[in-house]
């Protein structure tokens, strides 16, 4: 029965058949507030033309890879480090093990109260959600490393930081790549709830980003139709971002990314 | 092995001193920061938070809150298990419907459950139904993916044994693929409730009456900061005997599988 049909055409047919049947559905509701696949690309164009959705995306996307930066630099040493000795590892990991099931967003609170509303409380909500999966990772290549590897270099008298830097590191790159990703979609999520909840209990007050922007549309402006283009627009940069990273990770490793 | 055994024992003794020993450095290091910023609202100290989780535990708001959370959690739970495990399970089977579902699935993926806490809000309101909605979508992917990702690696020497010995479809269903998923399936259970734990805080957070999100930020808005590190504190605790739950049951479930052995 499929024979011949290209896969992506069977793949986009029930995402057409929802949407017909949400415009369908939608126009017959007979509300005006109802949003509608027209509408919503009505409101996409506008909201990208005016420069308001791109403006709030990049907001966003900025303070993802701030935290993202902050999180990556504390992260990876610090996992190379518990990787590589199992003095460091055991010392360090009921800390790390301790926090890491608390949700970045729990964390929110204190952050407001220490931070305020502004870009610096979201980039430490950024940098906690991406921390763990990072070190996780990063713990998880260094000690996936060929243990002979370490002893030929031992054995060649090499320098232990020189060992860490050409042995090592590479070594643990494929898995650290892993988490680099992870830690990418953790970061995209947080940043779009740090801003929702901000929006949310700073009556809407500026702290900017689309999470932000969302939550204004949703008590002030009452506008679905945006609401749904902002959804729209965090499902492809998030998307995106991985992609953009997936495709960095296979140019600086073309061994070992699929 | 008895050699072995001991040893064993020995090393989780000296875990557990370890453990108190970094925990100890920890609290001091807190101790010491809250002292020098001298302001209990910003950083109390961690004597003030412990006596108010003390007392929020002696009045029961503390597992009150919780219990809120965890029903919701668990009631989302079943309704995405109930509904991603068997779509996975044909999807798994059956590539026609692989091919109609999954781009959909990939179209409304990368949007997080959190971004639909605006849209939810008209939809469901504030209450119950928006946690759970936000909660039930967080979870189901991972389920679902899971679940396919797990029949899919089902050794269809297996199957094709079976059918050799003329078992039904059906029996083939519910005695090889089945046990052979469940491994995978417990996994995927268990990335589901970390998901939808993580989205409880945030839903709860903006759009619910009750729960721990919601204590957070109802104590956040009286500046009782010990008050809100205990919750958060419980938000850690109730994740990780969450996730303590899944393990235990698949390593019941399932004892011949390697991967609940490695995960231990």
């Amino acid at each position: 029965m499929t024979r011949g049909v290209p896969r992506w055409v069977i793949g986009l047919m029930l995402p057409i058949a929802l949407l017909l049947l949400w415009q369908a559905w939608g126009s017959a509701a007979n509300n005006v507030r109802m949003p509608l696949p027209t509408k919503v690309a009505a409101a996409a164009v506008q909201m990208v033309a005016d420069g308001e959705l791109p403006r709030a995306i990049l907001q966003s996307v900025t303070r993802v890879f701030a935290g993202f930066m902050v999180a990556a630099l504390l992260a990876i040493p610090l996992g190379l480090a518990m990787g590589h000795s199992r003095a460091i590892e055991r010392n360090v990991d009921p800390l790390v093990e301790s926090f890491r099931p608390i949700a970045a967003i729990a964390i929110l609170p204190l952050a407001i109260l220490w931070f305020g509303t502004g870009t610096s409380a979201a980039i430490f909500i950024v940098a906690y959600a991406a921390f763990f999966p990072l070190v996780v990772n990063t713990i998880a290549g260094t000690k996936r490393i060929n243990p002979s590897l370490l002893q030929a270099a031992a054995t060649m008298g090499i320098p232990r930081f020189t060992t860490i830097r050409t042995v090592l590191v590479p070594a643990a790159l494929p898995s650290i790549g892993v988490g680099l990703r992870i830690a990418m979609g953790v970061a995209w999520t947080a940043i779009v709830a740090a801003e929702l909840a901000v929006g949310a209990k700073a009556g809407g007050g500026g702290s900017g980003g689309v999470g932000q922007m969302m939550f204004v549309f949703y008590a002030y402006s009452i506008e679905l139709n945006r609401i749904i283009v902002c959804m729209i627009a965090v499902g492809l940069v998030a998307f995106t971002l991985d992609r953009l990273l997936r495709g960095a990770l296979r140019l600086a490793m073309p061994w070992s990314v699929r | 092995m008895q050699g072995s055994q001991s040893t064993r024992t020995v090393s989780r003794g000296r875990a557990v001193v370890i453990y108190v020993r970094t925990m100890a450095v920890f609290f001091v290091v807190w101790a010491l920061i809250a002292m020098w910023t001298g302001n209990p609202i910003l950083l109390p100290s961690p004597l003030v938070a412990f006596e108010a989780l003390v007392e929020l535990a002696r009045s029961l708001e503390l597992f009150e809150q919780a219990a809120v959370s965890l029903l919701r959690m668990l009631g989302s739970l079943a309704i995405a298990a109930s509904i991603a495990i068997p779509l996975g399970l044909l999807m798994g089977l059956y590539r026609v419907l692989d091919d109609v579902i999954d781009p959909t699935i990939e179209l409304l993926r990368p949007i997080s459950g959190i971004a639909w806490i605006p849209l939810g809000l008209f939809m469901f309101g504030i209450g119950n139904a928006l946690p759970m909605f936000i909660m039930t979508y967080a979870a189901f992917f991972p389920i679902l993916l899971g679940t396919v990702a797990g029949v899919r690696a089902v050794d269809g020497k297996l199957i094709d044994a079976a059918r050799t010995m003329g078992v039904p479809h059906r029996a083939v269903l519910t005695h090889v693929v089945l046990p052979a998923t469940l491994p995978a399936l417990l996994v995927a259970v268990r990335l589901g409730v970390a998901s939808a734990w993580t989205a409880v805080v945030a839903s709860e957070l903006i759009g619910a009456p009750s729960g721990l999100g919601y204590a957070i930020e109802w104590y956040r808005g009286l500046l009782m900061t010990p008050q809100v590190m205990s919750f958060i504190a419980m938000i850690g605790v109730l994740g990780y005997l969450c996730d303590r739950a899944v393990r235990e049951l698949a390593q019941r479930l399932t004892p011949w599988a390697p991967e609940t052995v490695a995960s231990r």
